[in-house]
């Protein structure tokens, strides 16, 4: 059961880390470009709660790092912020089709308050008012555009999972 | 309900080793362990996001491409046009350009467009678009490629190598705010510095108050021992009047569109011994006792590779689109 989990958490943040470098980051989008992974994140999160929402978002954000110029871990504690915050928000009962939007751009509202964080703590000369304002007006509302493209998918599979060991018995 | 405090637990070592880590690569140069670590993460991704990208800019061609397909036609046309114009002065210019090589020729200088270039193909950017602006291309230590090296394509500079592994290297475009190129303005000996301003266009500040900057000045670089001189940045487009600054400040338009990027070259020169010289004077070697004429053709291409993408051959640095229309490179291994 938690192999599954595990093999299901790395094989969606490979692919979605693969194609948001090559594929998504380079669409001719006006602005910046969606954070797939990021919403892969916050989808793990609202599906599993903190505890799965944080870990793949540290996961996944190493991963980032280590294929940028930035320094390590400054994207996993964005995103592992971001998993927790949007993982505390599923613990309602109640389910509506609005709630995974919000649950979306809290995540990447929290992401990027993070990474701007860290930024203004290291004295990152690419972290200033521009690209902070460029995110928020175009990467974040992209983000919420992928909601309904990542989040039922992400629920399916992890549902998939659950029933799974149920079906054998 | 959830246990909460071993959440709260693990929320906080996440976040405490996530920041240790940038800590610790915050003061870690080039090597060490962190730095074999993403190495080693490149080399793995390398390969499948040159598979990936290469499809990807494909496909991402077409789809850009999509919603101008009704100008195609008419965009055909007057490009052929300005194709048979060019020609013409181009067969006019090729007495003016042998005559252009012999005087450099005499004078030990080469421009950019013939110094040695590795071809390769973009295949994937950065991980946080707003704040990075970085491209990966399917070019590496193994092609001979090394950190610092110039980026260019035939329109101009494009940025510089940075963090180079065995099949992929990334590179800091011109726009990355982390970007620094010396910079001298056509015709002026002065010399300033251009920095990267995001999706703004770079800031160029001159050290010298006295030298008059124009709006439509070329920008090159003045080469030092990480950028090759000689290769054109951009145009002035605006300069901030300052009265009582120390120091004057331009925008500078880049000629390369770093958001639209498909193959670019890489200049590996092994000769950079001769800094801050606004053109590479030719060391002792094939290039000087070569006929003047010949000149015109590029220099032979580095045993790894075919055809370089930036060599062109043209008397003045224009804004021209990217080299999509040379052939593909092929790389022996």
């Amino acid at each position: 059961m938690t192999v599954q989990r595990f093999l299901l958490g790395t094989a969606t943040v490979v692919t979605a880390l693969l194609l948001q470098l090559t594929v998504i980051g380079r669409l001719p989008l006006p602005g910046a470009a969606p954070d797939l992974l990021l919403v892969l994140v916050v989808a793990f999160g609202f599906a599993e709660g903190p505890m799965a929402g944080m870990v793949t978002g540290w996961v996944s954000g190493m991963l980032a790092d280590a294929l940028s110029t930035h320094e390590l871990g400054r994207l996993a504690l964005a995103y592992a912020l971001a998993g927790y915050v949007t993982g505390m928000l599923q613990d309602d009962t109640e389910r509506s089709t609005l709630r995974p939007f919000g649950a979306v751009l809290l995540g990447a509202v929290t992401a990027l308050t993070a990474y701007v964080g860290e930024g203004i703590l290291l004295g990152d000369p690419r972290v200033f008012v521009q690209p902070v304002l460029r995110a928020l007006v175009s990467s974040v509302p992209y983000d919420v555009v992928l909601t309904p493209l990542v989040v039922p998918l992400v629920a399916g599979l992890v549902r998939r999972l659950d029933v799974d060991p149920l079906r054998r018995i | 309900m959830r246990d909460s405090r071993r959440l709260r637990l693990t929320l906080v070592l996440l976040l405490l080793s996530a920041f240790t880590l940038t800590a610790l690569d915050f003061n870690s140069a080039q090597t060490g362990p962190l730095a074999a670590l993403r190495r080693g993460i490149d080399t793995v991704f390398g390969p499948v996001q040159s598979v990936l990208g290469g499809a990807a800019g494909t496909v991402g061609g077409a789809l850009g491409g999509l919603p101008r397909l009704g100008s195609y036609q008419s965009d055909n046309k007057k490009l052929q046009q300005t194709n048979d114009r060019l020609r013409g002065q181009l067969a006019a210019q090729s007495g003016l350009q042998c005559q252009v090589d012999q005087l450099n020729a005499l004078m030990h200088l080469v421009s950019y467009t013939k110094y040695r270039t590795v071809p390769a193909h973009v295949i994937a950017v950065g991980p946080s678009g707003a704040f990075e602006w970085t491209a990966t291309i399917d070019a590496g230590s193994v092609d001979g490629l090394k950190d610092g090296m110039t980026v260019v394509t035939g329109s101009g500079l494009v940025g510089r190598t940075k963090e180079v592994s065995t099949r992929t290297s990334r590179v800091l475009l011109l726009s990355d705010p982390d970007f620094t190129v010396g910079g001298t303005l056509i015709g002026q000996s002065s010399v300033g510095f251009a920095v990267g301003n995001g999706a703004k266009p770079m800031t160029y500040s001159l050290a010298s108050t006295r030298s008059v900057v124009r709006k439509g000045d070329v920008l090159l670089t003045t080469g030092s021992d990480t950028y090759a001189p000689g290769v054109p940045i951009g145009t002035v487009t605006t300069v901030t009047p300052d009265t009582n600054a120390i120091s004057r400040t331009a925008s500078i338009a880049p000629f390369v569109d770093v958001s639209a990027l498909d193959l670019v070259g890489v200049i590996t020169d092994p000769s950079r011994t001769a800094p801050r010289i606004p053109l590479r004077p030719v060391a002792a070697g094939p290039k000087a006792t070569s006929s003047p004429c010949a000149a015109a053709v590029p220099q032979g291409p580095v045993p790894t590779s075919t055809p370089s993408p930036a060599p062109k051959p043209k008397p003045k640095p224009k804004p021209v689109p990217s080299p999509s229309g040379t052939p593909t490179p092929t790389r022996s291994p």
